[in-house]
């Protein structure tokens, strides 16, 4: 494929365009490209600006410097900011470490055509369809106070178990609500990936006398690069911009504090300061590693 | 000959061990799925329950009526057809204007070689996995400033067409990303021959193009569907009028309004779910080829 | 900023309200009625979707629209989503009237120009209100921004009925001692003593804030809040002192239970008492007729005697004009009907699901309060017992300290009690580290 693009990209050279054609062109680009710098790159970077300010996001001629008074005040002044960080770095570590590969493993034995593999398929994606809010709703049902769980164990609403409430267990309950989605995702996602996996190879390598958990680590998942990233990268980035789960069941309260909540209870509603903006920024720093990352490898070839 | 016949007696008694082993992962595997779907069926069994029933005997105690009356009250008193048509108008025109401004971008990038075409291709992916509340502020600073200025307050901000092109703009990334892989794979023998022939830029695109996209479209607008479809928060903060709003937020209205009737809140749920259920049910296939023609191809 | 007019506006809210009585019943509707149709269609911003208050916000908006045949298009708004949207509608495109709170929540708004100057409101209706309610209802230019509609008190609710099984009244429950012996024969009989919940973030302020104010005083409380008192202060750590006594008499999922869950507690006769605001009394009555009437308030206990009773959280509820509304005369208008006397009866003869009356203590003077039902009656006797009037922490102190800062700090409180030194010293760092006020 390289060699037909090198090739073409040499007859394209020659070729000069009409005028129209090059109207068409900027139009083509120009047009997304206005839309999405507008709405998004420009106010990434007006954010950036504002969170050195102060500000209460509402008079613009009231907007202050601030240095770094803003980032000061989240460092050295904010205990809810390190158990934010806290508890994105176990959701991370659970995503990558528990979740990810739970997905993968799933994808792997579900494309085996396991008995009743369909059935698997469709149970294991449900959650992925449904919508956030939705998902919260559901959760609370069966494990607030008077729910399911608490009901199952005989516990009344004056003894039930706190599952969120209780700081000890509350993320491994959110982060199973989380991996109840995440796990679904990440397996499609591989499935996909695996049904291109030539299945001779496969075979050829069961024959040869490797077991299971070799064939896999020689043979499948190498082949399986192009969805690695993907996986690796989508774990990163929903671990850390995680908010809509959290917000369902806390509200902009911060019983249970992670970077994606502090944002948006800092930055909208009645008490908006740009220490919101601040913390949205550390959590584009956080994130444009892993973006990066992600980029230079899917781009690699491109690049050459 | 007789290193076949023992290749063949280990390739069976391989399969066999397999088998059995099959039995045991399948088992697991299938234990894990009822889990998994329980909390669905629970809301479904939640829903068909009257409250009063529950109530005067317990969330455990066997249901004395089963029956459709919540949903009925949810119908009546969430005001669906209000807020389903909000979401159809969020949502349609966010997504054919998503895949229409991917393909663009995705056609020239992918058939027209220009030095900065890799570096577009970055701007666009990168600002997709970019945090929605980096740019909120700005954003809404912008849509009402825009409105003042054209006389026009609800022109972006409060309107469907704002929250259209926010979703536009950050999924255009991923559109742009998925398509351009995808169009790589379209032989450019089928380009070159169109240009050969003299064909303009934007023949090109409408004839030679676009027709072949279609799958990817299909898949891609399924998957940009249910993505849209499913947001809430940019409807929260876009828009100040309650009943503009789409679905999603009326269902954080009815947990409000009915903090003890979870009955029917569960109703509610399951109508909202609904319709992605559905999609999701009859679009298989182009939804899991959505997500992951980015990923296989090119 | 504003703390000092806060603190002034603060000390006799409300006071005239509740002793004033009838007053001007009868001269009230005379005054009103300066609805013109000149005024046209506007839109009303209601933030509640629940059944009570839609109903009476229905029955007013239909008696102004009867009167004035001036179109009003009703948006109602889920509280929480309201109020976190709160700074971006009034930017955007708001409702020209909606409702909102008194004090500091309705002064920050003011100072930022998103609301309408309503003193011409006041100027027609205003004799029907109390000068406290002026005071609450001015921003800090001294022009009036904020119409009131009603109030309620915080104070400890408990059922009749169990106080009467476990040999209780509200006379031997008067004093701190007494207090815990009352949570202690609750517990003997397996009650949880105080039901709790905080994990909306703002429940347990209103514990701080009784609790602060009967140890340490009215004026201590209000200082601390506009930060001229420390939170690092000894006086405050007694305050965690006193509430971490609570603690064993508390339900154990404080954090998991939001108000309702807390209510929910005194509903099924789990829990003994319960301290919140009286407004869910309308709760109560949507269960049955019967679980409202054995509900009842008292003030909370005397802690330190040099303060006694003499304080209580009592916020005040009203509306307020956009700025950036299309129709700031028409949402004037409106006000001037839905202040009046005429207003307020067509707001308090709506009808609840079941055909009842739903309970309001309007802060109209011309509200008969002969009409009122036992538990309304003992909310003004909780009222007419304290000299000082609060509204609640996050009414009565900046918005970007109440909401983000002291709600967290709460919520790890209850994680673990034993921090405490190191969460008033978090406190009183992330006050210090506030912007400055533009």
């Amino acid at each position: 494929m390289n060699s037909t693009a090198t090739g073409s990209k040499k007859a394209h050279r020659r070729r000069a365009f009409s005028r129209a054609d090059r109207t068409t062109l900027s139009a083509f680009v120009g047009v997304p490209l206005f839309f999405h710098l507008l709405l998004v790159w420009v106010p990434a970077f007006l954010t950036i600006v504002l969170s050195f300010t102060y500000w209460s996001g509402i008079s613009i001629s009231r907007i202050k410097f601030a240095g770094l008074a803003n980032y000061k005040n989240i460092f050295f002044d904010t205990p809810a900011f390190w158990e934010a960080i806290q508890n994105n770095i176990i959701w991370l570590a659970w995503f990558a470490g528990i979740a990810t590969p739970l997905g993968i493993l799933l994808a792997y034995q579900i494309d085996r055509q396991i008995r009743g593999h369909k059935f698997y398929e469709t149970a294991y994606y449900l959650p992925v369809v449904l919508s956030l809010a939705v998902t919260g709703i559901i959760w609370n049902f069966l494990l607030r106070p008077d729910g399911f769980v608490n009901g199952l164990l005989g516990r009344d609403i004056d003894n039930a178990i706190s599952f969120f409430g209780n700081y000890h267990i509350n993320i491994y309950v959110i982060l199973t609500i989380a991996s109840w989605r995440h796990i679904g995702y990440i397996m499609l996602l591989y499935l996909a990936g695996l049904k291109s996996v030539d299945m001779a190879l496969r075979e050829a390598a069961s024959l040869d006398g490797a077991t299971e958990w070799q064939t896999f680590k020689k043979v499948i998942f190498p082949a399986m690069k192009p969805v690695n990233v993907i996986v690796i990268v989508i774990t990163i980035i929903e671990s850390l911009r995680a908010f809509d789960i959290v917000y369902i069941i806390y509200g902009s309260s911060a019983g249970f504090p992670i970077l994606g909540t502090l944002v948006f209870q800092n930055i909208a509603g009645e008490g908006a300061s740009m220490k919101g903006a601040a913390y949205a920024v550390i959590l584009f720093v956080l994130s444009i590693g892993p973006i990066i990352a992600y980029l230079r490898t899917t781009f690699k070839s491109d690049v050459q | 000959m007789s290193i076949d016949v023992e290749l063949q007696a280990a390739a069976i008694k391989y399969k066999n061990k397999q088998k059995v082993k099959d039995r045991f992962i399948s088992a697991f595997i299938g234990i894990f799925a009822i889990a998994w779907i329980f909390p669905i069926v629970w809301t479904v069994w939640t829903s068909l329950r009257p409250y009063k029933d529950v109530r005067a005997h317990g969330v455990f105690s066997m249901p004395k009526t089963l029956n459709l009356q919540n949903y009925a009250d949810a119908i009546s008193r969430m005001d669906l057809p209000l807020y389903f048509w909000n979401t159809f108008a969020i949502t349609v025109p966010a997504v054919f204007l998503t895949l229409f401004f991917g393909s663009l971008i995705a056609f020239v990038v992918s058939r027209y070689s220009f030095r900065w075409n890799v570096s577009l291709l970055l701007l666009f992916t990168a600002g997709n996995l970019l945090p929605a509340q980096l740019v909120f502020i700005p954003v809404f600073k912008m849509y009402i400033t825009l409105g003042k200025a054209v006389g026009i307050p609800r022109l972006l901000y409060d309107s469907p067409w704002g929250v259209v092109l926010i979703h536009v703009a950050f999924q255009m990334g991923f559109a742009t990303f998925v398509l351009s892989s995808y169009m790589k794979t379209v032989p450019k023998e089928i380009s070159e021959s169109a240009m050969v022939d003299g064909a303009t830029v934007f023949t090109h695109y409408t004839k030679v193009m676009l027709p072949l996209l279609r799958p990817a479209l299909a898949s891609l607008g399924v998957l940009m569907t249910t993505w849209i479809y499913n947001d809430f928060f940019w409807a929260l903060v876009l828009m100040s009028t309650d009943s503009k709003r789409p679905i999603t937020s009326a269902l954080g209205r009815l947990q409000g309004e009915f903090v003890t009737d979870y009955n029917l809140l569960a109703a509610g749920a399951v109508i909202a779910a609904l319709p992605t259920l559905i999609v999701f049910f009859v679009l298989r296939k182009q939804f899991v080829s959505g997500l992951t023609l980015g990923s296989t191809k090119g | 900023m504003s703390e000092v007019t806060n603190g002034i506006s603060r000390r006799s809210v409300l006071k005239g309200a509740a002793v004033g009585g009838l007053g001007l019943a009868a001269g009230g509707s005379l005054l009103a009625g300066c609805g013109s149709k000149a005024t046209g269609p506007l839109a009303y911003g209601a933030r509640s979707v629940d059944a009570g208050p839609t109903a009476q916000n229905k029955a007013l908006i239909a008696a102004y629209t009867a009167k004035t045949k001036n179109e009003v298009k009703y948006n109602a708004t889920e509280s929480n989503a309201f109020q976190n949207n709160l700074s971006q509608y009034l930017q955007g495109t708001p409702d020209d009237t909606f409702e909102w709170m008194a004090g500091y929540r309705m002064q920050f708004f003011a100072e930022q120009g998103l609301l309408a100057d309503l003193t011409d409101v006041w100027g027609a209706i205003g004799d029907q209100y109390a000068d406290s309610y002026k005071i609450a209802s001015t921003g800090l230019d001294g022009k009036q921004y904020f119409v009131p509609k009603s109030w309620y008190p915080w104070g400890m609710h408990f059922r009749k009925s169990m106080f009467k099984d476990l040999g209780l009244s509200a006379d031997t429950v008067t004093n701190w001692d007494e207090f815990l012996k009352m949570l202690d024969g609750m517990k003997k009989k397996g009650l949880v003593g105080f039901a709790a919940g905080d994990k909306g973030g703002w429940e347990a302020m209103g514990t701080f804030d009784i609790l602060n104010a009967r140890i340490n005083g009215y004026q201590f409380h209000v200082d601390l809040l506009a930060g001229r008192e420390k939170w690092t202060d000894a006086k405050v750590l007694d305050v965690f002192t006193h509430w971490a006594q609570l603690i064993p008499y508390m339900n154990p999922n404080v954090l998991d239970l939001e108000w309702d869950g807390a209510m929910q507690l005194l509903l099924q006769k789990k829990a003994g008492s319960m301290l919140m605001g009286s407004w869910f009394g309308g709760n109560f009555k949507e269960q049955s007729q019967a679980d409202y009437d054995d509900l009842s308030i008292i003030p909370f206990p005397e802690i330190n005697p040099e303060h006694g009773r003499d304080t209580v959280d009592a916020p005040i509820d009203g509306w307020c004009v956009a700025a950036n509304g299309t129709n700031n005369s028409g949402g004037s208008d409106f006000l001037k009907f839905a202040g009046d006397m005429e207003g307020v009866n067509a707001t308090l003869a709506a009808k609840d699901a079941n055909g009842a009356l739903i309970p309001m203590t309007s802060a109209n003077n011309g509200q008969d309060t002969s009409t009122y039902d036992a538990f309304q009656k003992e909310q003004m006797a909780v009222m007419d017992e304290a000299k000082y009037i609060t509204q609640f922490l996050d009414r009565d102190t900046r918005p970007d300290f109440a909401g983000p800062v002291v709600g967290p700090a709460i919520q790890s409180w209850f994680k673990n009690p034993k921090d405490v030194n190191k969460i008033v010293d978090s406190l009183q760092a992330q006050w210090d580290a506030l912007p400055p006020l533009a």
